[in-house]
C-alpha cells in the first residue's frame, strides 16, 4: 500500500462520515459541518491524486481554491440559516414545514 | 281550379261541422251545470239542427260524378298508410240527411218527452254522442274508422238502453245489447284483419279486391257480415233488440229503429263489391229467416214498443236478403224509407205511452200492453193520423215510400233465387197483417183500457212532439221517392244512382194487389176478435233463442271459466309463484355477488391505489434530508451499473 492510497481511503472515510452527519444530523448547522468534511474528503483525493505527479501543485492549488470557496458557502449558509432561525426560531429543517401539506 | 278548390275547403269545412256539432252537443252537456240543464234541451237540437243544415249545403256540393273526397295520413304501419277522411258520394249524403235529420227530430221530440226527467244531461249528451258516430260511420271513407265509429255507437246505444239505469230490466237489456253486439264486432274485426293481410288497405276506395284469393275474401265477407248480424240484430243474435225496447221511447226511435240498425245494411251497401255469390248466397239466407222470424214475432207481441222492434228486425232482414239476392240500390232506398217511417212509428208509439202515463198518474199499468187499449183514435186524433200514414209506409199500401222502396227490393228479388221473390212476398203479407192488427187494437178496436184511467185526459202530446210526428209522417209519402206513386226510379234514384233496376209493372201491380187483399183480410179477421189474453213463454224468452243461448253458451262458458280458474290457480300461479321464488333467490345471490365480488373488487382496486399512493407520497415528504438520502441511493445504484 502506497502514500496515495492511504490518503484515498482516509478521504473516502471522511467522505462517508461526512455523508453519514449530513444523512442523520437534524440540526441544519451540523449538516453544514458535514458538507465541509465532505469538501474536505475532495481536498484529500486532490491532493492524493496529485502524489502521481510530484512535480506540479496542481491538486494543491485546486485544494487552496476549494477551501477558499467552502469558506463562502459556509458564510452563505450560516447566514441563510441564521435569517431562517430569524424568522421561524428554529433551526431544524425538518420542521421549517411551511409549504408542506397538513394532515 | 282555384274556385273549385274553395268550393272543396268550403264543403270540408262543412262535413267537418255536421260530424263534430253533435261531438259539440255531448261535450256542453256533460260539463254544464246541472242548475243549466234546461239550457241543454234548448241547445242540444239547436246544434243538431245546424248540423243537419251542414248536411244539406253538402248535398247540394255532391253530384253523382263528383263525389266529395277528402283524406289525410293518419298512420302508417310498416309502408302502408291509414288514412283518415270522408269519401261523400251522392248515397252517402242521402244517408246522412237520414241520419242527422231524424236525429234532429228525435232530440226535438225529446224536448217534451223528457222534460222533468233529472237525467236530461246526461240523455242528451248521450243522444249527441251517439249521433257523432254515427255520423262517422256514414262519412269515413275507411273501414278501420267505421269500426272505430262502430264500437262508438255500440257504446252509446249501451249507455242509452240502460239510461233508466235503477231499472234493473234496462241494465241486464244494455249489457245484453252490448256483449251480443261485441260477438259480432269479434267477426268484423277479423275481417278487416284478413282484408288488411290480403287487401293491403282499409280504405274503401283502393281495396284490391283482385289481389285477394278468393277463399279468404270469402271468409273476409263473412266474418263481416258478422259484425252486420250483431249490428243490425240478424239471425241468430238478433235476441238483444226486443230487449233493447227497455230504454226511452225515442232513442228507440233513433237509434233501434232508424239509424244504428240501419248502419249494418248501409256498411253492406258500402262494401257490397267485396262480397262474393257464396257470401250473397249467405246474407240472403240469414236476411229472409231473420225477416220471417221478426215478422212472425210482431204478429204475435202484445208490448207496442216489441211489435215495433220485431217490425225493425223483420224490416233489416227484409234489406239484406234484397242486398244478398237482389239489388242493393233498393235495399238502401227501403233503409231511407224505413228509417223515416218506422222511426216516427216509434214516436207515435211514444206519444201514446206518454200519454197513458200522464192520464194513470196514480197507478201503475202497463202502458205499453195493445190489449189493454183501444179506441185511442178518438182521444189522439193527430197521433193517429200519422200513425195510419206511416203504418201504411210500413205495410207497403200504394202511395206510401214504403211501397215504392218495397217494391224495388222485390223487383230486385226478381234476379235472385225464386225462393227469396216468395219469402219477399211472404214477409210483405205477414207485415201487413202485424201492421194491422197493431192499428186495430191501439186505436180503432172497442175501449179496453183499465177503468180507473180518466178517458178525457188522455190526448194528444204537446204541440212540438205533434209537430214531430206529423213531418215523419209527411215524409213517408210517396213523394219521398219519386213523383209517380207507382215507379220508384224517380228523383232519388236519379240523384243517387241512376235507375239500374227497371220498374216492373207486374210486381208493382201484384204486391198492390196482394197487400189491398191482405188488408181487406186482416180486416176482417180482426173485425169481431177480441185480442187473446195469455203470451207464450217461447215469445217472452225471443223464440226460446234466449233459452237455447243461455243452456248452450252461458252455461258451458261458466264450466269452462270454472276450468280455466282451476287451471290457473293451479298451474298458472304456481308457475307464477315458482318464479317469482326463483326471481327472489336469484336476486339474493346477486346481491351478494354485487356486495363482495364487484364491490369488493372495485375497493381492493381502491385500497391498492391508495397503497401505491401513499408509498408513493412518502418519497415526497417534505425531508430534505431524505431526498438526499435517496439521490445519493440512486446515484450509488446509478455508478454501480456503469461500473459493472
Amino acid at each position: 500500500m502506497n502514500g496515495s492510497q492511504s490518503i484515498l481511503l482516509l478521504a473516502a472515510l471522511l467522505f462517508s462520515i461526512g455523508l453519514s452527519i449530513v444523512f442523520i444530523k437534524r440540526n441544519a448547522i451540523m449538516i453544514l459541518l458535514g458538507i465541509e468534511l465532505m469538501f474536505n474528503s475532495a481536498n484529500l483525493n486532490l491532493i492524493a491524486f496529485n502524489q502521481s505527479r510530484p512535480l506540479s501543485l496542481d491538486g494543491q492549488l485546486f485544494a487552496l481554491f476549494i477551501i477558499i470557496i467552502a469558506v463562502c458557502e459556509a458564510a452563505v449558509g450560516i447566514a441563510i440559516i441564521l435569517r431562517a432561525y430569524h424568522y421561524y426560531h428554529n433551526a431544524i429543517p425538518d420542521q421549517i414545514s411551511e409549504l408542506k401539506e397538513k394532515n | 281550379m282555384t274556385a273549385h278548390l274553395a268550393q272543396d275547403s268550403i264543403t270540408l269545412y262543412a262535413a267537418l261541422a255536421a260530424l263534430l256539432l253533435p261531438l259539440l252537443s255531448f261535450a256542453v252537456s256533460t260539463v254544464i251545470r246541472n242548475r243549466f240543464s234546461r239550457v241543454v234541451s234548448l241547445m242540444a237540437p239547436l246544434l243538431l239542427l245546424l248540423s243537419f243544415l251542414c248536411v244539406c249545403f253538402i248535398t247540394t256540393q255532391v253530384s253523382m260524378e263528383t263525389p266529395f273526397h277528402f283524406q289525410i295520413n293518419w298512420f302508417a304501419l310498416a309502408d302502408k298508410e291509414i288514412t283518415f277522411g270522408f269519401l261523400l258520394d251522392t248515397r252517402v249524403t242521402l244517408m246522412m240527411i237520414v241520419v242527422s235529420g231524424i236525429s234532429f227530430l228525435v232530440h226535438l221530440y225529446s224536448i217534451g218527452y223528457m222534460a222533468g226527467d233529472p237525467g236530461i244531461k246526461r240523455y242528451f249528451a248521450m243522444l249527441g254522442f251517439f249521433t257523432f258516430s254515427m255520423m262517422g260511420i256514414v262519412m269515413a271513407n275507411n273501414l278501420l274508422m267505421i269500426f272505430f265509429f262502430w264500437e262508438l255507437v255500440g257504446f252509446s246505444s249501451y249507455q242509452l238502453i240502460g239510461f233508466w239505469n235503477n231499472k234493473p230490466a234496462a241494465a241486464m237489456a244494455a249489457t245484453k245489447a252490448f256483449i251480443i253486439n261485441r260477438i259480432g264486432d269479434a267477426g268484423f274485426l277479423t275481417g278487416l284483419m284478413i282484408l288488411w293481410a290480403y287487401g293491403g288497405s282499409l280504405a274503401i276506395d283502393t281495396i284490391n279486391i283482385t289481389g285477394i284469393p278468393s277463399p279468404y275474401l270469402t271468409l273476409a265477407g263473412i266474418f263481416i257480415f258478422c259484425g252486420v248480424i250483431g249490428k243490425s240484430a240478424q239471425f241468430p243474435l238478433f235476441t238483444w233488440l226486443p230487449d233493447a225496447m227497455e230504454g226511452p221511447t225515442p232513442v228507440s226511435a233513433l237509434i233501434h229503429a232508424a239509424t244504428m240498425v240501419a248502419a249494418g245494411v248501409f256498411l253492406l251497401v258500402r262494401v257490397y263489391f267485396l262480397f262474393t255469390s257464396d257470401v250473397l248466397m249467405l246474407i240472403a239466407v240469414v236476411g229472409g229467416i231473420t225477416s220471417i222470424l221478426g215478422a212472425i214475432g210482431a204478429l204475435l207481441h202484445f208490448d207496442i214498443k216489441k211489435i215495433l222492434a220485431y217490425s225493425t228486425i223483420s224490416q233489416l232482414g227484409f234489406m239484406i236478403m234484397g242486398i244478398g239476392a237482389g239489388d242493393p240500390f233498393a235495399s238502401e232506398l227501403h233503409l231511407y224509407t224505413h228509417a223515416l217511417f218506422k222511426a216516427g212509428l216509434f214516436l207515435c208509439a211514444g206519444s201514446i205511452i206518454h200519454g197513458l202515463h200522464k192520464a194513470s198518474v196514480e197507478k201503475s199499468m202497463d202502458v205499453q200492453d195493445i190489449r189493454k187499449m183501444g179506441g185511442l183514435a178518438k182521444r189522439m186524433p193527430v197521433t193517429f193520423l200519422s200513425f195510419l200514414i206511416m203504418a201504411g209506409g210500413l205495410a207497403g199500401i200504394p202511395f206510401s215510400a214504403g211501397f215504392l222502396s218495397k217494391d224495388a227490393i222485390l223487383t230486385g228479388l226478381l234476379q235472385g233465387h225464386i225462393i227469396f221473390l216468395i219469402a219477399g212476398f211472404g214477409v210483405s203479407v205477414l207485415t201487413a197483417v202485424y201492421t194491422f192488427r197493431l192499428l186495430w187494437f191501439t186505436f180503432l178496436s172497442k175501449d179496453s183500457l183499465p177503468e180507473f184511467i180518466p178517458r178525457e185526459q188522455i190526448k194528444d202530446p204537446i204541440p212540438m212532439m205533434r209537430i214531430v210526428t206529423i213531418i215523419l209522417a209527411i215524409t213517408s209519402l210517396w213523394l219521398m221517392i219519386s213523383w209517380s206513386p207507382v215507379d220508384f226510379n224517380g228523383w232519388i234514384s236519379n240523384y243517387a244512382q241512376g235507375g239500374l233496376l227497371i220498374n216492373s209493372t207486374l210486381i208493382t201491380a201484384t204486391s198492390a194487389i196482394v197487400i189491398v187483399f191482405t188488408g181487406l183480410i186482416a180486416y176482417l179477421y180482426f173485425k169481431n176478435k177480441t185480442i187473446s189474453k195469455k203470451e207464450s213463454n217461447v215469445l217472452l224468452s225471443n223464440f226460446g233463442f234466449d233459452l237455447l243461448y243461455k243452456k248452450i253458451i252461458v252455461t258451458s262458458t261458466l264450466r269452462l271459466s270454472n276450468h280455466t280458474l282451476h287451471f290457473d290457480r293451479r298451474w298458472i300461479d304456481g308457475f307464477i309463484h315458482l318464479a317469482a321464488y326463483a326471481q327472489v333467490a336469484f336476486a339474493h345471490f346477486m346481491g351478494w355477488w354485487d356486495k363482495s365480488i364487484i364491490d369488493g373488487s372495485v375497493n381492493g382496486l381502491a385500497m391498492a391505489a391508495r397503497g401505491i399512493g401513499s408509498v408513493t407520497r412518502s418519497f415526497s415528504s417534505g425531508k430534505i434530508q431524505s431526498y438526499i438520502l435517496w439521490s445519493m441511493l440512486g446515484l450509488i445504484i446509478f455508478i454501480i451499473w456503469i461500473l459493472f
